[in-house]
């Protein structure tokens, strides 16, 4: 596909994504913290539901050898890097799709928010180039790096070059423990005052 | 027009995301925000700095500023179908942070995602929507990073609010 289709396909895409989170209220911040603070799981719920019928589209299609599946080594640094993410979008208030839709809405404090977080990107460039670390992805291997913090690359897809199983029984496996989440979640929430 | 006056349950609307999401893995890859972010603060950083851009090696050796990079497209889509969805539903108005400590939260907030997607390589949404519905061991690191940091997150914040 050409560049132009490329970016056509996401913009596309990115507008749907935008006007169902708007009209869904949808937040990513708002599905872990509500779940940790106040014990409400609206958005916990909806994100458990999608992350099962990726799993299944996905592997069902590496199974198949179809897909563009995100292709890098991993780390320490995967861990690290979402622990201040994950302590930056509860006093944010947002992740990286709530800011782009609150910014939609004319919500100044979110266009504030994605400023910040070009800057804190920006302040991070300058610290891996003083320290080029995590590896480069153009130096990545695929292998693990125990020197560099790296466990290399793994997938549905490798698993099933390594096991000969199909990805989509490992697909099938990850979807049923979302399930007992998702149901347990359900569980919870019948047992709370007030429910029906 | 229905759509517009009701607010739409987020399990419905994530689903209808997640089959796009997808086409898009089919396409041209899945779903991400942190990538085209990254690009973008390359770009904004080179029509500030021009040429002398080039002596910080990321922006030669990770992320070189590129307006063609799709994944820009994504978060100004975003931008665009939350706007026109704002309008129509007669929900766009201004709205700023009322004091100055939630400034201040924002600005610590957005400085810490911004860092810890480009240590991490991965954002919130490559890791539930992309990452780890491919099983990918990064996803698994990435997903008790970001619920460990919520948690602490959540603490801090409880404790703003309980003052």
């Amino acid at each position: 596909m050409s560049i132009v289709g490329e970016c056509l396909v996401a913009f596309i895409f990115g507008s749907v994504v935008g006007l169902l989170v708007q009209r869904s209220r949808f937040c990513n911040t708002a599905a872990l913290r509500d779940a940790i603070l106040f014990k409400t799981y609206r958005n916990t719920k909806a994100l458990l539901v999608a992350m099962m019928i990726l799993t299944i589209g996905f592997t069902g299609f590496l199974t198949l050898g179809d897909g563009n599946p995100m292709h890098f080594d991993v780390g320490l640094n995967q861990m690290v890097g979402l622990f201040l993410f994950g302590v930056g979008m509860v006093l944010a208030g947002a992740c990286t799709v709530s800011t782009w839709v609150k910014s939609g809405e004319g919500n100044v404090g979110a266009v504030w928010a994605l400023l910040f977080t070009f800057i804190g990107m920006f302040l991070f460039s300058l610290l891996w180039s003083y320290n080029y670390w995590p590896p480069a992805p153009v130096s990545m291997t695929g292998e693990p790096n125990l020197a560099a913090l790296q466990l290399g690359y793994s997938n549905a897809a490798t698993l099933q070059e390594k096991y000969g199983i199909p990805a989509i029984v490992f697909g099938i496996g990850q979807t049923l423990v979302l399930l007992v989440i998702y149901r347990a979640i359900l569980r919870k929430e019948r047992q709370q005052p007030g429910s029906k | 027009m229905e759509f517009f006056r009701k607010t739409l349950d987020p399990v419905i609307a994530l689903a209808v995301i997640a089959v796009l999401d997808i086409f898009m893995f089919l396409i041209i890859g899945a779903w991400t925000v942190g990538g085209g972010e990254t690009m973008m603060t390359g770009l904004a950083a080179q029509a500030i700095l021009g040429d002398e851009l080039q002596r910080i090696p990321f922006w030669t050796m990770v992320f070189k500023p590129d307006p063609g990079y799709w994944k820009i497209y994504i978060s100004l889509g975003m931008l665009f179908g939350a706007f026109v969805g704002a309008v129509l539903s007669k929900e766009f108005y201004l709205r700023y942070p009322r004091h100055l400590s939630e400034w201040v939260l924002i600005t610590i907030g957005g400085l810490l995602m911004g860092f810890g997607i480009r240590l991490a390589f991965v954002c919130n949404v490559s890791t539930f929507f992309g990452l780890t519905p491919e099983m990918n061991l990064g996803g698994y690191l990435a997903i008790s990073g970001i619920i460990a940091g919520a948690w602490v997150g959540s603490m801090i914040y409880k404790r703003i609010l309980e003052g």
